[in-house]
């Protein structure tokens, strides 16, 4: 029976490749030999991410990557004042049902605000030294209803 | 016509001729295969993995040392490549690789059928065949792979301890309970 079953296992087909493997292997070896790039890679992104971060430090560019958690985006309000040296400045708008948010002094004539907002369109506007002033930046306005005007601030997102 | 040895051959891949390579791969890539195929049991996993073992043999040609035959040392990584894929699988009990022969392997059966017998006996003889194939497939990795390099492949007893590392008395221990285990589940037939 011993020699019944050997019979049998040495009767086992043999089965072949359905085709020649060798172009196969050879294109497999030519695109993992392929130089540089995968073999260096590991440094090249090292190196990337080491420029990227002295720029960062060491530039204005803007860099820095946004956070814009649950759909806020961050919008960094300017305002240089005409009128030298102007003791407050402050930015109100739909965005802040139109409750008036005082600005930082960045300089003797320039105040500035980061906001957090919703992509959308706002109206706004500034009130320098309690004096409304439309956002000599902004390209757009509408009228205001009260004989001014206030400034159109979109806010880029996937709602525009 | 003179043949180069796979020494002088891989030498040469070493020296830069690396197309050279597929003249290894041509000449055993039958062989190889019908081992990976012997141990997946399935021809495509079984194409992508012997391919796999002649590219990670090239890449490690300068570790290649004399002291093996070449053919030994191809085993020996397409082995390395099977052991990885099963792991890959998650499969760590081998019975469960019980697959069923398909119409491609029983056509291949029928290829095997003895010449000049008398017809019943070869119908016979064809379900035997597939049977202890299907027996074959049902056996733990280690005692399947020692059936298939013995039985299929046509390898020595030394062969074999080289390719799977291990003295020439395992081996010999490993066929006797693969034999064993396949007429167990052969039943009567073999027993």
């Amino acid at each position: 029976m011993e020699e019944k079953l050997e019979q049998y296992l040495r009767h086992l087909p043999k089965v072949e490749p359905g085709r020649s493997l060798a172009p196969s292997v050879m294109a497999r070896i030519a695109e993992r030999a392929r130089p540089s790039y995968r073999r260096y890679k590991r440094w090249v992104v090292a190196l990337a991410a080491a420029a990227l971060f002295v720029l960062m430090l060491t530039t204005n560019l803007p860099l820095t990557p946004r956070l814009e958690l649950f759909g806020y985006r961050t919008v960094r309000l300017v305002f240089c004042s005409t009128v030298r040296n102007p003791k407050t400045v402050a930015v109100a708008g739909d965005f802040s049902d139109w409750e008036s948010i005082p600005m930082e002094r960045v300089d003797e004539n320039c105040f500035a605000l980061t906001l957090r907002l919703r992509p959308g369109k706002y109206e706004y506007g500034f009130l320098v030294d309690g004096k409304w002033v439309p956002d000599p930046l902004s390209l757009r306005a509408v009228a205001d209803g009260f004989g001014s005007v206030n400034s159109i601030l979109v806010v880029d997102g996937d709602t525009e | 016509m003179w043949e180069q040895s796979d020494r002088e051959i891989i030498q040469e891949v070493l020296n830069g001729n690396k197309d050279l390579f597929a003249v290894l791969v041509a000449r055993y890539e039958k062989p190889i295969f019908n081992y990976v195929y012997g141990l997946v049991r399935q021809r495509q996993d079984a194409e992508d993995l012997t391919q796999e073992a002649f590219v990670k043999a090239f890449f490690a040609l300068r570790t290649y040392k004399d002291s093996f035959e070449f053919s030994t040392w191809m085993y020996r990584i397409a082995r390395n490549v099977c052991l990885d894929y099963f792991r890959r699988q998650k499969i760590r009990s081998f019975f469960s690789l019980n697959t069923p022969v398909g119409e491609e392997e029983e056509d291949e059966l029928g290829d095997f059928l003895p010449e000049g017998k008398d017809p019943e006996e070869g119908v016979l003889k064809e379900e035997l065949l597939e049977r202890v194939s299907q027996a074959v497939g049902q056996l733990p990795l280690k005692f399947r792979e020692v059936i298939v390099l013995r039985y299929v492949e046509e390898l020595s007893y030394e062969e074999i301890a080289r390719i799977l590392d291990v003295p020439v008395g395992t081996v010999k221990t490993y066929l006797h309970r693969a034999k064993a285990k396949l007429r167990e589940l052969l039943g009567e037939e073999f027993s």
